[in-house]
């Protein structure tokens, strides 16, 4: 049976979170567009819109991988935080600085994401506790990195990362890198089906053969390194250190996978929906303000919309089981 | 034999210490653990050693020992409450605003923002429920919405009010040299361990925890018993914002915040399982007064406040690894037991 493309259309809005977030980001970016007026489309609204969404974006990546398996990792924020007070206090400049930076936050995440791997995989911990006590101790030693706010960002990360080359925003480059790589990594290896089919039925990739420990480790190790990566981009746009991350960090995060319709329970969901969950917190956040609603409420509409986003996917689930059975 | 491994895991009704000991021991070992970082600190610090530090760490432990209960019981039915600080928060700025320090409102003021805040929970429990949001996403999701309200409401600026005398005379006032807050404390504990260990109420929940499928087909209401485990963490939240506003005379937008991790932090320590169905709550008490004593400690020997989170850290994975190498090493004496038990009665077969 064919059906129409209308159909196809809402179909896909119903199953796919992916394509409602890009819908719900169009929508809010088109009310955005008409209160601003062409500041909205310039190359330096568009480059701080990717700016404010870009480590949100980079650390919802990172739990992506975590919460398609069925995990949670609580130590995104602490793993951002420690990398951010280390690039703070190190003391290279220029290129070199940049490179060195660059090594710090993927080796620091690498090396928390093996410990969370291992207390999850080898021994056998529950993810949320596991995490929640990594993250803890990750952010007791950027208290010992730096006491206090301060510090200093090289240049060439500074402004750089958050220049743009031409009309392209710097931001929507790594969006964009970052994208493919989790894409390739989750969609074209072993690795990343094992992933998906570790979320869906651990007892059953276990019997399909599946090395199941393997792919939960370098899975922590694999979050690691991009919670790091996001760590990276902060210093970038803050340009300063600070031990102390908002504590909305990590609910934000959480709230990036969820409106991009990645689901809870694992096995489903794709790490460009929470690419694009993260530019809508940022988006909505310019927005509401555009429109002249007072930042305080501003909460009240992420957590609405991350409500709406899991309500809509647990529809889809019922339609589909429903359709199933049918 | 079959009886006291019910009692066991509802960490209850057991004969003489000796068997209270056998099936609690996680418990037993958060409280010796927990005595003997006391006798440290009071070696390290001198000045310690008087009846009044002693009052004074169970003030500072009063705050995390209410919310964990709640916390715990939501873990218990496999769920997590992340909107525990902002429901404190909301709590404090409430009672500042409508009371303010007379004494006149608070007749009707306590009760309604207790029931604001039992009602938030309870909305928890219907997300997490009837409409399958699972319970991280829901309550965070509470979370960032009600600190909104609050920063809406307060327009920013956490001064709008102070505490009503009622409970500055509760948390700073002692009658018979015992801070007034250490005798509520002890009747909400008392109160608490009835309502979760010896209650029919109590039970169903630890039913549920253990295996929602098998309740539900018992009998058991699952819904409304995941609503009311969160109406009650409410509830709790709803009482700690108070106790910190008497405490620290005035409500301050961050002072749920450390309570979100730190309660989950308590109640894993106190040796409850994070996937629900085991546990119990002196445990959890034993869990605060662990992490509360080891801050003093820590406070005493004068350590930078780095080596306090990662200590805090450390303790929480330890806890972790220990309660998991018991459990397995239970479940394989279990089935060692099994094993040796079904083989005579196959031959009878």
């Amino acid at each position: 049976m064919r059906n129409s493309i209308l159909e196809r259309c809402f179909n896909a809005l119903l199953t796919n979170g992916a394509f409602l977030a890009l819908v719900m980001y169009l929508i809010i970016f088109i009310i955005y567009g008409i209160s601003q007026g062409s500041y909205a489309v310039s190359v330096y609204g568009i480059t701080v819109l990717f700016n404010n969404s870009i480590v949100i974006a980079i650390a919802a990546v990172a739990e992506t991988f975590i919460i398609l398996m069925g995990g949670f990792d609580l130590s995104v924020a602490g793993i951002v935080v420690l990398t951010n007070t280390l690039i703070a206090v190190q003391q290279g400049a220029g290129v070199g600085g940049a490179l060195l930076c660059l090594i710090i936050a993927i080796g620091v995440g690498g090396v928390i994401g093996c410990i969370n791997g291992f207390l999850v995989s080898r021994i056998g911990l529950q993810s949320i506790a596991a995490t929640l006590g990594t993250s803890i101790l990750c952010s007791g030693i950027a208290l010992l990195v730096l006491a206090q706010p301060g510090g200093y960002v090289p240049d060439e990360i500074a402004y750089t990362l958050t220049d743009s080359i031409g009309p392209i925003p710097v931001a929507a480059i790594i969006a964009l890198l970052i994208g493919l790589i989790s894409w390739i990594l989750l969609r074209k290896t072993n690795f990343g089906a094992g992933i998906y089919a570790l979320g869906r039925d651990r007892t059953a990739a276990e019997l399909s053969g599946i090395a199941t420990r393997s792919v939960e480790f370098r899975a922590y190790v694999m979050a690691g390194i991009f919670s790091g990566l996001a760590g990276f981009m902060l210093s970038a746009q803050t340009g300063t250190g600070d031990p102390h991350l908002s504590n909305s960090f990590i609910l934000l995060t959480f709230a990036a996978v969820a409106i991009g319709g990645v689901s809870f329970d694992g096995g489903h969901g794709s790490v460009i929906g929470s690419i694009i969950g993260a530019g809508i917190l940022a988006l909505l956040q310019k927005t509401l303000f555009s429109v002249g609603v007072s930042s305080f409420y501003t909460g009240i509409f992420q957590g609405s919309i991350m409500l709406l986003a899991m309500l809509v996917g647990s529809l889809s689930l019922i339609i589909s089981k429903r359709r199933a059975v049918s | 034999m079959k009886n006291n491994s019910v009692d066991e895991r509802f960490g209850g009704r057991n004969d003489g210490v000796a068997g209270f000991i056998k099936s609690n021991k996680v418990t037993v070992a958060v409280y010796i653990v927990t005595i003997l970082l006391y006798v440290v600190t009071l070696f390290v610090s001198p000045s310690f050693r008087n009846w009044h530090h002693l009052m004074l760490v169970l003030v500072l432990a009063s705050f995390l020992i209410v919310v964990s209960y709640g916390q715990g019981i939501v873990i218990l039915v496999r769920g997590l409450d992340l909107s525990v600080g902002s429901m404190i928060t909301l709590s404090g700025v409430l009672v500042a605003a409508w009371v303010s320090q007379s004494n006149e409102n608070i007749l009707w003021a306590i009760p309604l923002v207790l029931l604001i805040t039992t009602f938030i929970g309870m909305l928890n429990g219907i997300g997490a429920t009837l409409l399958r949001i699972p319970p991280f996403v829901m309550t965070l999701s509470t979370g960032i919405i009600v600190f909104s309200v609050v920063l809406g409401f307060t327009e920013g600026s956490p001064h709008k009010g102070n505490a009503p005398r009622f409970l500055n005379g509760m948390m700073l006032d002692h009658t018979a040299g015992i801070p007034n807050i250490v005798y509520f404390l002890i009747l909400f504990i008392f109160v608490a361990v009835i309502v979760q260990s010896y209650s029919a109420f109590g039970r169903k929940l630890y039913a549920l925890g253990a295996n929602p499928k098998a309740a539900h087909i018992s009998g058991l209401r699952n819904n409304l018993l995941t609503i009311s485990a969160f109406g009650i963490s409410g509830f709790c939240c709803g009482l700690v914002g108070m106790m910190l506003v008497g405490y620290t005379d005035a409500p301050t937008l961050t002072m749920g915040d450390p309570y979100v991790m730190s309660s989950i932090a308590a109640v894993v320590v106190g040796g409850s399982s994070i996937l629900g169905g085991k546990g119990n709550y002196l445990g959890t008490v034993g869990g605060v007064l662990l992490l509360t004593i080891l801050s003093t400690l820590i406070t005493a020997i004068g350590l930078a406040e780095g080596w306090r989170t990662i200590i805090q850290g450390a303790i929480i994975v330890m806890a972790l690894i220990m309660s998991s190498v018991s459990e397995r090493n239970t479940k394989i004496a279990s089935a060692q037991k099994n094993i040796s038990k079904s083989v005579p009665e196959t031959q009878k077969v």
